[in-house]
């Protein structure tokens, strides 16, 4: 099978069950609509204002995009990350990149910008200026070319720590009435969001996707290490550059709309490593299906275990990625430990 | 009672035909298709309040923390004030959700205007507030009448309060909201107004907004000589008594006065507001109410 | 000449508990279907030629042509078609198998494609089959030992289909099993496929043996260029090494064979 061939394939079939865990999803809800309201809403059968319609078209059709959206992202941020750092442990939150995300937009939000697409749009900028910012500080404190894992994760560590204590002195500042609202929000919680803001959301998502997929031929070539890459004809900084980028605004576009959600990035990439290969021309498109099937099922989850109250999807990540976390370094990682 | 009934006349533009245009406490304006009869409650003190005017057959759902009545608990339930279902709230068809400026979040708000469901949005830093936050509810519920009555009976148990502590002396009062962080009653908040008409003076009447943040050291500076901790239905007793009975230089320790308080009346903007206010009354001037 | 260096300088930018260091005066070149070998003590700069003739570095002073053209104006890719550099080995816990690496080597010939078209992997399998590891082909590299990996390194650089391959001390840590197969892969991919080949290497009996020419670097300057039994002399050698040397002659091959004199233990 031609490697080309072998893609479609792979792409065809996740994007099958991505479909298949969507609708079931639609299904799923805190409100009590039988599997044949659902379908009557979904083939116009009731009215634009019934219950069914408003339940399954407004509320859970749009969360189940922006789930989908928003794993996608996190998984090829992951990805990249880890393509990047020759670490396999890297991804957003592991890195700090998240948490600098995330003080990016609390200082946006702090600042006024809240809603509409205009806001959105700025809580954006500053959650990628926030990504940037901690992916160089990770940068730095391990030590420029000094990459090893423990490095970088001890980096990722402090650094994560870092922004965790600045969001902590912002969050100081709020009300106590607001205080829940924004605590919530840490956990990382998808919802239901606006037509034009899921609009933006997948424009930017793709805006990073665009900016790493074309190079997934250049990232294998990375593991050989930068002298190697370039002596193969790669342009390792621009590269470098470039996928920096792609993966900050990939996790940047997910915190601004979803709020900071772990683990994704690293639980995705592994998975489909094992089932594909390690081949990136292969993991980063399947990494954006991947994602979407993988956090979908987590929000579901997440949703309806407690009904009608919510936990929130960070929750399920992080219960699902710390254990994972301990698993990959006792297996792949015995030396260090 | 007439103003009562002036200021629901003032607040229902009533447009035959169009529906109601109604206008909420923080100056929105809610397109009401008629008198609301299906509503849900994301507030506490609503909940209560719709009760105590007997309009509880117009409440068709709540928040898992509207515990007050009782019978509030048999309610349909949509989830917390934080993240309440949309999906539940939704199918239970309501024409009005009222939430509040202090607990709901702006998101919440804004995702059930987005499908359609018209909110009306409440808040209290006064004790004015709450009869106004009563009347509202009785004008949108049908039951003027009822609120009228209510806010007389509550303002004439206020009178009496402050008449019975109008000739002693006004002790300094520190009221902890919460020991850890210490969070304390600001310049906004209702509490310390309360404290005021209990016969106390707050010592972080000037501070901050509603509830600020405090540190211990500037409380145990300002010398208070009660100190009120207040209960949320969760024991805050035994274990912090301990924390306050060191501080040996504050009056309130020196002479016993640490009292606790329930929480749950004085937060909530409800009719027992004034219970609490009698509690606290009858923490700071004991020999007032013998 | 494949490869000219004329006059080549290069100081590495000054930097804190990092000993000054600095390349100067190289002059040389490889002649098309020559085997040179590059020798010297540690830190005499050859880890610095290789970089610079593979435009890892650019040099302080002189200049570098490949096949007549001035390095500098040549883009990366064009430069690893010409030159292809064999390092110490895969870095550790690579994962990919051996024909994905050696894929890995068409990639200057097409840097826009996503996937290798055929003809690519063809070129990859009889890179492959140059250098014996065909049928390990699907088997991941650190599953391999010493010397199939580096063997599996040689054919991503063959893949490259380079006018001149660099190798950077290519038996260093193999068996001598390995060294001694590594020493006939090389000379046949230089006799029977004229392969140019620049071979960096400590081994001094290994460059004798396989090597055209030799290139003695010292601290960074260039002492001897020549046959090997011009350039393997004890007085050279020792003042280069810094220790007692003797030079022999191979009965087999007729090249110098270099033997340390061991410092008199007591007595014998």
């Amino acid at each position: 099978m031609s490697p080309g061939a072998r893609l479609v394939a792979v792409l065809g079939v996740l994007a099958l069950v991505l479909l298949l865990v969507g609708a079931a999803a639609l299904f799923v809800g805190s409100a009590a609509l039988s599997p044949g309201a659902v379908l009557a809403a979904l083939t116009g059968r009731t009215g634009a204002r019934s219950i069914e319609s408003v339940v399954t078209l407004s509320i859970r059709l749009p969360r189940i995009a922006v789930a989908a959206l928003a794993g996608g992202a996190l998984a090829v941020a992951g990805v990249a990350f880890q393509a990047l750092t020759r670490n396999p442990l890297a991804e957003p939150s592991v890195l700090g990149v998240s948490g600098g995300a995330a003080f990016g937009v609390v200082i946006g939000q702090s600042v006024g910008l809240g809603f509409g697409v205009l806001g959105a749009a700025g809580l954006t900028a500053f959650a990628f200026a926030g990504a940037v910012v901690a992916a160089g500080a990770v940068y730095l404190v391990a030590g420029a070319g000094r990459l090893s894992v423990q490095t970088l994760l001890l980096a990722g560590v402090i650094v994560g720590l870092f922004f965790a204590s600045a969001i902590t002195v912002v969050i100081s500042f709020v009300d106590v009435n607001r205080l829940g609202g924004v605590i919530h929000w840490l956990l990382g919680n998808l919802a239901t969001i606006p037509p034009a803001s899921l609009g933006l959301f997948a424009l930017t998502a793709a805006a990073g996707l665009a900016l790493v997929l074309p190079h997934a031929r250049e990232l294998n070539l990375l593991a050989l290490g930068e002298e190697a890459a370039q002596q193969l004809g790669v342009d390792a900084e621009r590269l470098k550059l470039q996928i920096f980028a792609g993966a900050a605004l990939l996790t940047a576009s997910v915190v601004a709309f979803a709020g900071p959600i772990g683990f994704v990035g690293l639980i995705v990439p592994h998975a489909l490593r094992l089932l594909l290969g390690p081949d990136n021309r292969l993991l980063v498109p399947a990494a954006f299906v991947g994602g979407g099937i993988f956090l979908l099922a987590a929000d579901t989850v997440a949703r309806s275990i407690v009904a009608p109250a919510e936990l929130s999807v960070g929750v399920i990540t992080s219960f699902c990625g710390a254990p994972f976390f301990v698993w990959l370094l006792r297996t792949r990682y015995r030396a260090l430990l | 009672m007439i103003r009562t009934l002036a200021v629901a006349g003032l607040l229902l533009v009533a447009s035959p035909g169009h529906g109601l245009g109604v206008r909420d406490m923080i100056g929105r304006d809610v397109a009401l298709a008629g008198p609301p009869a299906r509503i849900v409650s994301l507030v506490p003190s609503v909940t209560e309040i719709v009760f105590a005017l007997g309009a509880e057959d117009r409440l068709v759902g709540v928040t898992d923390f509207c515990d007050y009545p009782p019978a509030a608990r048999r309610k349909p339930r949509v989830g917390g004030m934080l993240a309440p279902s949309l999906e539940v709230i939704t199918s239970l068809r309501p024409d009005l959700v009222v939430a509040t400026t202090e607990g709901s979040r702006e998101e919440t708000v804004a995702q059930l205007q987005r499908l359609g469901i018209p909110v009306y949005l409440v808040a209290a830093h006064r004790l004015a507030d709450v009869w106004d936050v009563i009347a509202r509810l009785g004008a949108l519920t049908g039951r003027e009448a009822a609120a009228g009555h209510l806010v007389a009976g509550l303002r004439a148990r206020v009178r009496a309060v402050e008449q019975a502590v109008a000739a002693g002396s006004r002790p300094r009062v520190l009221y902890v909201l919460w020991p850890e962080p210490l969070i304390v009653p600001g310049r906004e908040s209702l509490v310390t107004e309360l404290i005021g008409i209990a016969g106390g003076r707050s010592i972080s009447a000037s501070e901050g907004t509603d509830y600020p943040r405090f540190a211990l050291e500037a409380a145990v500076a300002r010398a208070p000589e009660v100190i009120l901790l207040a209960n949320h239905s969760a024991s805050t007793g035994g274990i912090d008594r301990e924390r306050w009975r060191g501080l040996t230089s504050v009056p309130a320790i020196r002479d016993g006065r640490l009292h606790a308080v329930n929480g749950d009346l004085l937060h909530r903007y409800g009719p027992r507001i004034v219970d609490g206010l009698e509690q606290l009354a009858r923490a700071i001037h004991p020999e007032a109410f013998r | 000449m494949i490869v000219e260096a004329r006059g080549v300088g290069f100081v590495y930018p000054p930097a804190r508990r990092v000993r000054p260091f600095r390349l100067a005066d190289l002059t040389f070149g490889v002649a098309a279907g020559e085997l040179l070998g590059v020798i010297g003590p540690n830190s005499a700069g050859k880890t610095t030629l290789i970089r610079l003739l593979s435009r890892v570095l650019e040099p302080s002073a002189g200049e570098i042509l490949l096949e007549g053209r001035p390095l500098a104006r040549l883009d990366r890719a064009e430069v690893a078609r010409c030159v292809a550099v064999v390092p110490q080995g895969v870095p550790p816990q690579f994962p990919f198998t051996v024909e994905e690496l050696v894929l890995m080597g068409r990639f200057p010939h097409a840097p826009g494609r996503y996937f290798e078209s055929g003809a690519d992997r063809a070129t990859a399998r009889a890179a492959m089959a140059a250098t014996g590891v065909l049928e390990l082909a699907t088997l991941p590299l650190d599953t391999l030992s010493g010397g199939e990996r580096q063997r599996a390194v040689i054919a991503r650089a063959l893949a490259q289909e380079p006018r001149l391959l660099v190798l950077d001390e290519p038996t260093a840590h193999l068996d001598l099993r390995y060294q001694a197969e590594t020493a006939a892969l090389l000379r046949r991919l230089n006799r029977e496929r004229h392969v140019s080949i620049l071979l960096v290497s400590h081994d001094l009996n290994l460059a004798a043996e396989v090597c055209d020419r030799l290139l003695l670097l010292a601290g960074g300057r260039p002492v001897r260029l020549g046959a090997p039994e011009e350039v393997l002399e004890a007085e050279v050698l020792e003042a280069v090494y810094g220790c007692e040397v003797h030079v022999d002659k191979s009965a087999a091959s007729r090249r110098p064979v270099v033997q340390v004199v061991w410092p008199d233990a007591g007595g014998r």
